[in-house]
């Protein structure tokens, strides 16, 4: 008697041969591989690199908080700002890049603190975004106001690094030293502003006769991590001047 | 004579060899999937907790300090006028602010803040103003010290944007005060 049956379409020896098949595939797949490009290319060509995992560590932080630090100092003893400022904000203006640069010793002592290496020079990649855009127009305009309008932008943007940085570190005693960096340049951000529009008419947002906003000393109950604008430069044909959008340090500006 | 033996349709598809085959499957996928996975449980594993019930204590302090400053503003406000009350009723909102938020933020955790003045700032402008920058002061100091202590980051980056505007606030009124502006910064 001759038994068939069909009630499973998986038998033993069904398991065994797919398994036999799969393996002796996958060993001819894997010594046809190579570590050249696998697209047919005339002459030679460079082979893909790829990108080292990078971590965004407390010492990243801190580097790229000294690299800010730099470029502010940068920036406010630049000639474009010390041969227009008047004489009464100049002093200011020099005192608040002296202050940029004391910084960067207690930066130095939390980065050795974590056995990180101090990073002595400016964000080449913030510098190049609207740095250097920044001090070109402060120079083609020749306005006096544009040194306080730059050193507010400036002060505004290292708040707001160090207010964002705190949502990165790890260590909550880093934390809290961020916040007490970033509120002294919320401070000058405060005395930048009152030397603009002084008085306590100063302190809440408003506009001018003709609509346009003035500078307010405090803008908003909670510290803003937007960009930070600031109209500088000559006035062009229709009337307008050049807005210059100044972003906290990301991912592609970190110092690694 | 031959027997075919035919399976019957609403016959159960599950039999213990494709359970073993599927357990042993899904043994590899669960053995494997680390080696997959390996950066972001790195990553993860150092990553803050967004909240931590150990954060309340130190929170409710600071509350409290944001109540007392509500009404140590309220009472300074009696006798000003114009833009110097536009200015400190500006103020006082964004200490109510600061309160909402952390209420908000405690919830069921909120405690029993007192909202007893600080102070009973009075006189000339400029001395309400140095009284109140004294406190602001104080203020951003006690929620700082408060920051080195907490670990969940929705908590401390809430205070790191009260901190940030509470520095403004002090710098502001000391100028008001009659301060220069290189001591305003606090240099």
């Amino acid at each position: 008697m001759k038994k068939t049956s069909t009630s499973s379409p998986i038998s033993r020896r069904t398991m065994l041969r797919s398994s036999g098949a799969l393996a002796a595939t996958s060993a001819v797949l894997a010594a046809c591989s190579s570590t050249k490009p696998s697209i047919a290319r005339i002459g030679e060509s460079p082979t893909t690199v790829k990108l080292e995992d990078l971590a965004v560590t407390d010492v990243v932080l801190l580097r790229t908080a000294m690299s800010m630090e730099t470029m502010a100092a940068a920036m406010l003893s630049d000639s474009a700002v010390t041969a227009l400022a008047s004489k009464d904000t100049a002093p200011v203006i020099a005192a608040f890049a002296a202050d940029h640069t004391s910084h960067l010793e207690d930066l130095q002592v939390l980065i050795s603190a974590r056995n990180g290496e101090a990073y002595s020079g400016t964000n080449a990649q913030l510098m190049q975004a609207y740095g250097q855009t920044a001090l070109d127009l402060v120079t083609s305009g020749k306005l006096a106001a544009d040194t306080l309008a730059l050193t507010l932008a400036v002060e505004t943007l290292i708040a707001g690094t160090y207010q964002y940085f705190v949502s990165l570190a790890v260590q909550p005693a880093l934390r809290a030293d961020l916040v007490r960096l970033g509120a002294r340049s919320s401070r000058r951000a405060a005395v930048t502003a009152q030397l603009i529009n002084a008085g306590t008419g100063g302190f809440a947002p408003a506009n001018d006769k003709d609509g346009s906003p003035l500078v307010a000393t405090l803008p908003g109950a909670f510290g803003s991590l937007s960009a930070v604008q600031v109209r500088l430069g000559p006035v062009n044909d229709i009337g307008t001047r050049a807005t210059v959008l100044m972003d906290t340090p990301s991912l592609n500006s970190l110092i690694y | 004579m031959d027997t075919h033996q035919v399976e019957s349709p609403d016959m159960s598809m599950t039999t213990r060899r494709r359970l073993i085959a599927s357990l042993l499957a899904g043994g590899a996928v669960v053995a494997a999937a680390p080696l997959f996975a390996g950066h972001a449980s790195a990553a993860e594993a150092d990553a803050p907790p967004p909240r931590d019930a150990a954060d309340n204590e130190g929170l409710n302090v600071c509350l409290e300090r944001e109540s007392r400053m509500v009404t140590t503003y309220r009472n300074a406000l009696t006798g000003l006028t114009g833009n110097d009350l536009t200015a400190m009723s500006l103020i006082l909102d964004h200490h109510v602010a600061y309160a909402q938020a952390l209420k908000g933020y405690l919830a069921v955790e909120v405690g029993k803040p007192s909202s007893a003045p600080l102070a009973s700032p009075s006189g000339s402008l400029a001395s309400i103003a140095r009284q109140l920058a004294a406190l602001e002061d104080q203020t951003a100091s006690i929620h700082t010290d408060t920051l080195a202590t907490i670990n969940g980051l929705d908590a401390a980056t809430l205070l790191a944007s009260i901190v940030t505007v509470e520095a403004r606030h002090a710098a502001a009124l000391l100028l008001i005060a009659g301060a220069s502006p290189i001591a305003a910064v606090g240099n």
